[in-house]
């Protein structure tokens, strides 16, 4: 018996020695990220290559509110996409390292797990490819994944959660993946218009958001022929007649057919009161300018939506209107990670 | 602790530690010989049929003026021909013609060759891919900051200068262009004839040298390229894109 103790003790002080991570305590593991998901909302697709995990989280919320991804450690992914803002910034156009000015106006990432591609023109399949895009455009954060993923490298809390969550140091991989993964966590749909629709609690909502949900339902209004399921929009492209001329040509940019001139991928309405400015080059400062375009039917450019028509809305109507987008906003944080 | 107790933790710890120990030297071995030759590929940039240099200052098809920053490009799927044999010899390789000429090379099993076929652009398997996926110094590494982050596609080719329409002016120019060529629609696979047979031997290197009339990328047999109206194209202008990629593979030849 007595040897037996010795061979358990020496055993056990070899094997430590020999462990590739000694950083790591021996009962160190990994357990599934327990996404909480509200009533009515479907199931995220999760690829099975990044599963959601307790540490892939953890550091993709790290990585995502740190500067030193940034080439000048100036600006992180969180500078222009606010918490409190349902991930979205306030400016018509963000500004990256050295205060250069932005492309596009910075969207919102509230439920971007369901989202099949991203970008306004769609031309990025996942979330894991997306993460490349701000870090390395010279407008934001002018740096590339590799150099990005090296800055950060000697935090020795990432490299305990890369090693628990994927195996392996932190490099442009785990990069990628963590900061997807805690993305598809920022999941919106504890609004009082869920509680409505899919909680059943019926005097949730005043009267004049019933009637601004009724008025949004409606033929008339046609906003459901984008803006509905779970996410208020099925993600297909549109040219809401914005511009005659547009600058930026949208999804033709990526396909380069003329059809698709000015055409954007439709957002979601969830937290629409906290993202504005509104539309792809954030040209219109806040919901009132929104419905009034919508409400006259947009400029008549050869790709307009044909959803667009005109209709008219008394300011009574419109008060309903906009109270009803105001009863979209997330009453819970959207950030799950504590 | 019993003389018998230590004697057994000792004897215990030697034959484990003697388990975590270096491996025994391992007499040197002879490397095998060589099975493969070497392909060198070289590409020339011409004006004219003279020297060509980045920053110098031509006057092209149109009488603009032209001055050049740089011409990068994409080679894919690269092949040697013989007859109705078709050997795939190199997937990607990416030439920056910034210092004038650029090389790239590689193994290639030995065999004689009397053509070559190759894409303009990166074949759409590579394009696809992830692109953290291509470690340091690959061709289709993100630091060779070629990649379309908004498109998850690679510039296949850039062309970027400055023009001045007066072919008689003088500096400076104030003008750009910058044609970016990219997407799958512009991969253009064309065939060389390399106008004897080739040989690669084994343990050998084998230069093929292309030459590329930049005044050629200008204009075909039927169209021009014209920079007062055409300038420009990041992803958003395919028919300018198309007009580039294919005078560019008119301007190749073999030297």
């Amino acid at each position: 018996m007595k040897y037996g103790a010795h061979i358990l003790l020496m055993g056990a002080i070899i094997l430590i020695g020999c462990r590739k991570d000694p950083s790591l305590p021996m009962d160190a593991v990994d357990l599934p990220f327990a996404l909480r998901l509200p009533p009515g909302a479907p199931m995220p697709m999760i690829p099975e290559e990044n599963p959601l995990t307790v540490a892939s989280v953890a550091l993709g919320k790290a990585l995502f509110f740190d500067p030193r991804l940034s080439r000048d450690a100036s600006i992180s992914c969180g500078s222009c996409h606010h918490p409190d803002r349902a991930f979205s910034d306030t400016v018509a156009l963000s500004l990256g390292v050295e205060g250069r000015i932005g492309f596009r106006n910075a969207p919102t990432l509230a439920n971007v797990a369901y989202h099949p591609y991203f970008f306004r023109e769609g031309g990025i399949p996942s979330l894991e490819f997306q993460v490349n895009a701000p870090i390395s455009d010279p407008l934001e954060m002018d740096h590339n994944l590799r150099d990005a993923a090296t800055a950060v490298a000697n935090d020795a809390e990432y490299q305990r959660w890369s090693q628990l969550a994927y195996g392996r140091p932190l490099d442009a991989f785990v990069l990628t993946r963590s900061i997807a993964s805690y993305q598809r966590t920022l999941i919106s749909g504890w609004s009082r218009y869920d509680r409505y629709l899919y909680q059943g609690e019926d005097d949730v909502l005043t009267e004049q958001e019933v009637r601004g949900l009724e008025l949004f339902n409606s033929p008339a209004l046609n906003c459901t022929a984008c803006h509905s399921g779970f996410d208020l929009t099925d993600y297909s492209f549109q040219n809401i007649g914005q511009y005659l001329d547009y600058a930026d040509p949208g999804r033709a940019r990526l396909t380069s057919d003329p059809a698709d001139m000015g055409k954007y991928k439709v957002p979601t309405l969830r937290n629409i009161a906290l993202t504005a400015p509104y539309m792809h080059d954030g040209a219109m400062a806040n919901l009132d300018e929104v419905i009034d375009h919508f409400a006259n039917g947009g400029l008549a450019h050869p790709n307009k939506s044909p959803f667009l028509t005109s209709f008219a809305l008394d300011p009574s109507q419109k008060g309903d209107l906009l109270a009803f987008l105001n009863s979209l906003t997330d009453e819970r944080n959207l950030d799950q990670v504590p | 602790m019993s003389l018998r107790s230590r004697f057994f933790l000792i004897a215990l710890s030697t034959v484990l530690l003697w388990g975590c120990g270096p491996d025994e030297e391992v007499a040197p071995v002879e490397p095998p010989p060589p099975t493969t030759g070497t392909l060198r590929l070289v590409i020339v940039p011409q004006w004219q049929g003279g020297p060509f240099a980045i920053n110098e200052v031509y006057n092209n098809v149109s009488n603009y003026r032209v001055r050049f920053q740089g011409i990068k490009f994409y080679l894919g799927d690269i092949r040697m021909l013989t007859g109705t044999t078709s050997t795939t010899v190199k997937d990607i390789v990416y030439f920056d013609l910034h210092n004038g000429s650029a090389a790239a090379q590689w193994a290639v099993e030995p065999g004689t060759w009397s053509g070559m076929r190759m894409g303009l652009g990166v074949p759409q398997v590579l394009n696809d891919a992830d692109p953290i996926v291509y470690p340091p110094m690959h061709p289709l590494d993100l630091a060779n900051g070629t990649y379309w982050n908004w498109a998850n596609a690679y510039r296949f080719l850039q062309f970027d200068g400055y023009y001045d329409l007066d072919g008689s002016g003088t500096e400076p120019f104030t003008t750009g262009f910058s044609i970016h060529t990219g997407l799958n629609a512009c991969y253009r696979e064309f065939d060389l004839d390399l106008g004897s047979e080739v040989s690669i031997s084994t343990g050998q290197t084998t230069t093929i040298t292309l030459n590329l009339a930049v005044d050629r990328m200008f204009y075909s047999a039927t169209d021009t390229l014209d920079l007062a109206t055409e300038n420009e194209s990041h992803g958003g202008n395919l028919p300018l894109a198309l007009k580039l990629t294919d005078n560019t593979v008119g301007s190749l030849s073999v030297q």
